[in-house]
């Protein structure tokens, strides 16, 4: 099961979902949903209210049983060994409960030794890591819902899980305690757990995951990462622009079960389900058009001419306080051209912003609003 | 950082972890030590036991200061004896199934209890841990209350034995009833629900059984052992010092208490069990085993009691069929919550662990659940008959023929009737979707089986002013068995037709019963098929995707010396 297949770079995915379907009485919330997540990745997950989100997730989890299709964890079979599965997964919910009475170094020794941990130390080490060690006395009930969370946390750290799975893990946080969990989050790659978080919030997931998957009415959109995703959206908008191309699938193809991401089966059968979504995080061809933000010193409209009409610079927009909005087709290396150029025309700039809410677009542009 | 959270996260998977768990044993379940931490902080807990132990002392000392005025001490302590385990009894099977009641129920209605289900703990784990909390708790009321209940034995009248041994009936309530309030709990997810079904069941059972189990049967015992006082409810724990030994001490203080509490405790706890585990989990087999076990043991006692029966051998005989009866209905009822296959999951766990067939028959599936019953209840009801009959013939007398025939007929009928319960109930099942329509219509059925004929007949009975013909139309109902017993020895002209009409509705019933399950057979068979062939279209799905995937990856020019899966294959 496990096995790797000799002689080429074939890996376990971390997370592979083929073909999921669920349904709750005559609703499908789930309709054929593919997805791979690789070992050390963070994958987002995002999607309207009531897209699913949840109930892939407890299937992932082992609590809740697939009504079709196959989802594994580490390779193994949620449906058949969901013991294996527990043991490789964290699953944090996105409303748990805590019990009463008990205080916070207490409930994780309780859920050390539930989990069958040897070694008690395992709960400093999780307090330490959530920040939790000077609450530790503290009652759990009497704890605010960011703290709450903090401990689910530290609870589902405490069997060393390769996988964790978080439903909506920043949803009470204040601002700080977001900015602590992203980088709790990054910290937790860093030692090689594999992330599958879903959010509502974009820029959050933006920072922190190397790929997303979109979900709508129980459908998957589109999954890869960001940049990859991107590109072939704006190969996309290329292509229905020229009118080529159609028989592959628009994304936001009217009626069509299978709105391209994880292909479905029918539509293409022959192309894998999972690699040829989140392949790598290799650096994009520069083809697809990007917004830049710039701030000068001084009358940002002096500057518009000294861009307007270069090579590979589209629409360049003034705004307020020195600020100026250009549209660019090219990779990092041509940003920094860009710059290079201005100081050079004796522009004094003084910042430079890559377009932060890339998701966002990608989001609306894949979404069409319908809630489920 | 240390060892826990450590870089590179964890063992490999594969390595056989299954055993971890088991190789490491736990020292104390993790479960029951949460518990008592939470309700060591549960001020209200002391303060509780505190009034009640008080209370409960000056009760028993008005009772014993107004009784001593004008009573010899002796009739004072056995008084108070009886006045103290009365109500301990009453807090014991109150108490002790409303406290587990909340446990299970509580962490679901409070969200704990998936993250409790991922921390790889069985349900027969979490169990262990809840029934241990809850009984620690109750058994703190018990040790709070055993020094008042002392105090029965200073006045004399009783013995240290009496007393041990009344604790430790106690003790066996106590048991019976956390069993109890934990299975409701497993079914429920609100835990106010939980605790008011529990209660209200409880609290039922609780009076019935003092007032037939206590009150009730200390006539019967008083006959018996003269030492035993009539019409108190606590005889139990002193026949054990007053009853003469014997096959009656045996029958009636270890056999009988034994199979009473060991059939429902392990029911419950196999219930309990299933209830925890997931659908997809083989939630059949426990239960069944304990069908298997309980099925004879009930059968025994049944067939035990028919000899020391003190008179009407046959009416002793029906009684008898029909509290086996009632053991097989529930049967039914039982299996009426079994899925039509077993799942995936368990046949890949059967051919993984090559389970024999023996384990398959036991595991989940309608078909072997119904013709299990159906076997089982068949044997023992035959069992009853036929030692009823022989009893019969065997203590000769004028009428042993016609008593046989009284046994024979009645135990014939319920068997019949019993053939159409499971067959309804297979039938049933095999066409809904879950457990509980099923069992709904299987009472639903009984409540007309039994009451119908009757209502009919009374109906018949006014359009033909009041012929003796009538009671034909009431022979389809069970209770017509009972009828037909009184019917053997009449000498009515209609007695032959009657009869015949009797035998003609139980072989009707018989009949049903096998074409229903026939029909649930045929369906589940059906759906058992669908269901293997979607999976089986499914697995295919993916493997043709994933032999897609493999060629394309070997479209890709490999380096040198690395062959393609194509070629290792
Ligand atoms: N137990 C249930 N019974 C019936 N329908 C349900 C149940 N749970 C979820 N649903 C429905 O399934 C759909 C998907 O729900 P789900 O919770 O997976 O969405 P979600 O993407 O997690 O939403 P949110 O962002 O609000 O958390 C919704 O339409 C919801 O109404
Ligand atoms: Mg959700």
């Amino acid at each position: 099961m496990n096995a790797e297949v000799p002689g080429e770079s074939r890996f376990v995915p971390a997370i592979r979902v083929r073909h999921l379907w669920h349904r709750y009485g005559a609703q499908d919330v789930l309709r054929d949903v593919n997805l791979e997540v690789r070992p050390g990745e963070i994958f987002g997950f995002i999607g309207p209210n009531g897209a699913g989100k949840t109930t892939t997730i407890r299937v992932m989890a082992t609590l809740l049983e697939p009504m079709a299709g196959r989802v594994e964890v580490d390779g193994f079979d949620v449906s058949v060994d969901p013991e294996r599965v527990r043991k490789v997964i964290g699953y944090m919910p996105d409303h748990a409960g805590v019990y009463d009475r008990i205080t916070i170094r207490e409930y994780l020794e309780f859920f050390a030794q539930a989990f069958g941990v040897p070694d008690l130390a395992v709960v400093d080490a999780a307090l330490e890591l959530t920040d939790l060690r000077n609450l530790q006395d503290r009652l759990v009930a009497a704890l605010s819902k960011g703290m709450k969370q903090r401990l689910g946390l530290a609870r589902i750290l405490l069997h060393d899980p390769k996988i964790l799975i978080l439903d909506e893990p920043a949803s009470d946080l204040d601002p700080r305690a977001r900015i602590e969990i992203r980088d709790l989050l990054l910290e937790l790659r860093e030692i090689g757990k594999t992330i599958f978080l879903s959010s509502h919030i974009l820029t959050e997931l933006s920072d922190v995951c190397t790929s997303v998957g979109i979900l709508e009415r129980g459908r998957l959109l589109v999954a890869g990462p960001i940049a990859e995703i991107s590109e072939r959206l704006a190969e996309q908008r290329a292509r229905d622009a020229y009118g080529v191309d159609r028989a592959v699938a628009p994304p936001a193809a009217e009626g069509t079960a299978e709105a391209e991401g994880g292909p479905a089966v029918g539509a293409e059968p022959s192309e894998p389900a999972g690699p040829s979504v989140t392949a790598g995080g290799a650096p994009v061809p520069g083809s697809a058009r990007r917004r830049l933000k710039l701030r000068v010193l001084g009358d940002s409209r002096a500057v518009v001419p000294l861009l307007e009409g270069g090579a590979g610079i589209g629409v360049v927009e003034a705004l307020p306080a020195g600020q100026l909005a250009v549209e660019y087709v090219g990779d990092d290396r041509f940003v920094a051209d860009v710059v290079r150029y201005l100081v050079g025309r004796g522009v004094g700039v003084v910042a430079v912003e890559p377009e932060r809410n890339e998701l966002e677009r990608i989001f609306l542009e894949v979404t069409k609003g319908e809630l489920q | 950082m240390t060892s826990g959270v450590a870089p590179g996260g964890g063992a490999p998977a594969s390595v056989g972890e299954g055993h971890v768990r088991s190789a490491a044993p736990r020292r104390l379940n993790p479960i029951w030590i949460r518990e008592m931490q939470q309700a060591a902080r549960f001020t209200m807990t002391p303060i509780l036991l505190a009034v009640l132990t008080s209370a409960m002392a000056l009760l028993l000392c008005a009772i014993g200061g107004i009784a001593s005025v004008s009573t010899a001490p002796a009739e004072v302590g056995h008084v108070l004896y009886q006045v103290f385990f009365s109500l301990a009894y009453a807090v014991v099977t109150w108490i002790a199934p409303a406290i587990a009641a909340s446990t299970v129920a509580s962490e679901r209605g409070g969200r704990t209890w998936e993250a409790l289900l991922l921390t790889g703990m069985t349900p027969t784990e979490v169990a262990r841990g809840k029934f241990l909390a809850a009984l620690t708790y109750i058994g703190a009321y018990v040790v709070m209350l055993a020094p008042v209940g002392a105090l029965p034995f200073l006045f004399g009248g009783v013995t240290a034995v009496e007393v041990v041994m009344a604790f430790v009936l106690l003790g066996v309530f106590a048991v019976l009833g956390v069993a109890f309030g934990l299975s409701v709990s497993a079914r429920f997810t609100s835990s106010a629900a939980a605790v008011v079904v529990t209660l209200l069941v409880s609290s039922n059972l609780s009076i019935a059984g003092y007032l037939g189990l206590g009150v009730g049967i200390s006539f019967g015992v008083h006959e018996l052992w003269s030492g035993v006082t009539a019409g108190a409810p606590v005889w139990m724990p002193t026949a054990y010092v007053r009853g003469d030994f014997g096959l009656e001490y045996v029958a009636i203080l270890v056999f009988a208490p034994l199979v009473f509490t060991l059939v429902p405790a392990w029911f419950l706890y196999e219930g309990t069990i299933a209830s925890m585990a997931s659908p997809s989990e083989d939630r059949s087999s426990g239960l069944r085993r304990w069908l298997m076990v309980c099925t004879p043991l009930v059968t025994l006692a049944c067939v035990a009691a028919l000899p020391v029966a003190p008179s009407d051998e046959f009416a002793a005989a029906a009684l008898a069929t029909t509290v086996l009866w009632t053991f097989l209905t529930f049967a039914v009822f039982v299996v009426a919550g079994e899925p039509l296959g077993p799942s995936r999951r368990v046949r890949v766990r059967w051919d993984r662990e090559g389970a024999t067939r023996l384990g398959r028959y036991l595991g989940p599936g309608l078909m072997n659940a119904s013709t299990m019953v159906l076997g089982l209840g068949f044997g023992a009801l035959l069992t009853v008959g036929v030692a009823g009959v022989v009893l019969e013939l065997w203590r000769g007398g004028p009428s042993a023929e016609v008593d046989a025939l009284r046994v024979a007929l009645f135990t014939a009928y319920v068997a019949s009737f019993f053939g159409f319960q499971v067959g309804f109930g297979a039938w049933c099942r095999s066409r809904a979707g879950g457990a509980s329509l099923p069992r709904f219509l299987q009472a639903g059925a009984l409540l007309v089986a039994f009451l119908g004929p009757w209502v009919l007949m009374a109906i018949a009975g006014l359009l033909t002013r009041g012929a003796d013909g009538s009671y034909v139309v009431a022979s389809p109902s069970p209770v017509y068995a009972a009828y037909m017993m009184e019917l053997v020895a009449s000498t009515r002209p209609e007695r032959e037709s009657l009869l015949l009409a009797g035998v003609v509705a139980a072989l009707g019933w018989l009949v049903l019963g096998v074409a229903l399950l026939g029909a649930a057979g045929r369906r589940a068979s059906k759906v058992v098929a669908e269901h293997a062939a979607a999976i089986a279209r499914l697995e295919a799905a993916l493997e043709a995707e994933d032999a897609a995937a493999r060629e394309e990856v070997e479209v890709v020019p490999s380096a040198p010396g690395v062959r393609g899966p194509r070629e290792l294959a």
